[in-house]
């Protein structure tokens, strides 16, 4: 294996894993305060919502751009997975409609 | 190790594993594209374990940029993982920290979503996390290398694969939603995160998304449900 990408790989892994790592380590529920834990809860939602809402709307660039293959396939799971909140089902409905859209589209 | 647990975790992560095997896959071929052995694609996909920042690193290679600011770069991408870190780190207060140390190495953001799916099979008990991370993890290096060795197996573009993610995404988002506010702070984090990528570069828009909803979200809870241990009864006030 060349050295650099030792490097390299080393390296990534290192400033991948401390993000990862102190806030679990070191943030103690017992110690931090009612509002925090609070917010925390919010993370989820927050970061979910900032993954699949791009995803739909935005072009790799971030400008807003609408993706209709993504869009169209992701309304049907929408109201799936809000009746039924089951992931494979989620999962293979979404695939079977995008494949089926890249006919059409 | 409590083996119902472990296989429990397991379970949870197969619907990630769908996802994994074929995006490692694509991200294999890439990687031997950029002159990347089969061996150093396992070895980064085993190490850094890091989809979004493992492409970038590739794209970076193949413009031919140094290892400095590709180390840079994944350290950016990489940080959002903090603010899942931050949350996981209320379910997990009993245990050593070597323990917290190999979870924390295994968290990503699908496998985050999974385990905050349903919190009560996570709350000290870090065998069934292990599991849905060990298995999710297990995938990306086993699609990595297959990618790197046999090609895409696979087209990684067919089939409806670039949506098997993004479905399981949406479900999880969708299950996070358990109160009416929810849908609120789903639509302002939806807004918000549209806003922030198309102003500033790389992913910041994913943890200025989270800081600004969950403030939000922890503002709206702070002035609806005042006090800390409020049941889950519906009725009470409203219309």
């Amino acid at each position: 294996m060349r050295p650099e990408t030792l490097i390299l790989i080393l390296g990534m892994a290192l400033v991948t894993f401390l993000p990862r790592f102190f806030p679990m380590a070191f943030l103690n529920r017992r110690v931090l305060p009612e509002k925090v834990k609070k917010g925390l809860e919010y993370f989820p939602i927050s970061i979910l919502s900032a993954i699949v809402f791009p995803m739909l709307f935005s072009n790799g660039g971030g400008k807003i751009e609408i993706q209709p293959q993504y869009l169209i396939a992701a309304i049907p799971v929408f109201l799936f997975a809000w009746k039924v909140k089951s992931l494979w089902g989620s999962v293979i409905l979404g695939m079977v409609l995008y494949w089926g859209l890249g006919f059409v589209l | 190790m409590d083996n119902h647990q472990f296989r429990a975790g397991v379970k949870a992560a197969l619907p990630i594993v769908l996802g994994y095997i074929p995006v490692g896959m694509a991200f294999g071929v890439l990687a031997r594209q950029a002159g990347l052995t089969p061996i150093e694609v396992g070895l980064m996909s085993l190490l850094v374990y890091a989809g979004a920042s493992q492409f970038l690193a590739i794209e970076m290679i193949l413009k031919g940029m140094a290892w400095s600011p590709i180390i840079f770069a994944t350290f950016f991408i990489n940080l959002r993982h903090s603010l899942m870190s931050s949350t996981l780190s209320l379910y997990f207060n009993r245990n050593r920290l070597r323990t917290l140390g190999l979870l924390s190495a295994e968290l990503t953001d699908e496998s985050f979503a999974v385990a905050m799916s349903n919190t009560s099979k996570i709350e000290n008990r870090p065998v069934y996390l292990f599991g849905l991370q060990i298995t999710s993890h297990v995938a990306w290096i086993t699609g990595s290398v297959a990618g790197a060795l046999f090609g895409g197996l696979i087209d990684h573009k067919s089939y409806g694969i670039p949506f098997a993610l993004p479905a399981l995404f949406i479900c999880l988002l969708l299950i996070q939603i358990k109160k009416i506010h929810h849908l609120l702070i789903m639509v302002i984090a939806g807004i918000s995160s549209l806003f922030f990528k198309w102003a500033l570069p790389g992913n910041w828009y994913i943890v200025l998304t989270a800081l600004l909803a969950s403030g939000i979200g922890m503002a709206i809870e702070t002035k609806l449900f005042p006090s800390p241990s409020m049941g889950e009864g519906k009725g009470g006030g409203g219309k």
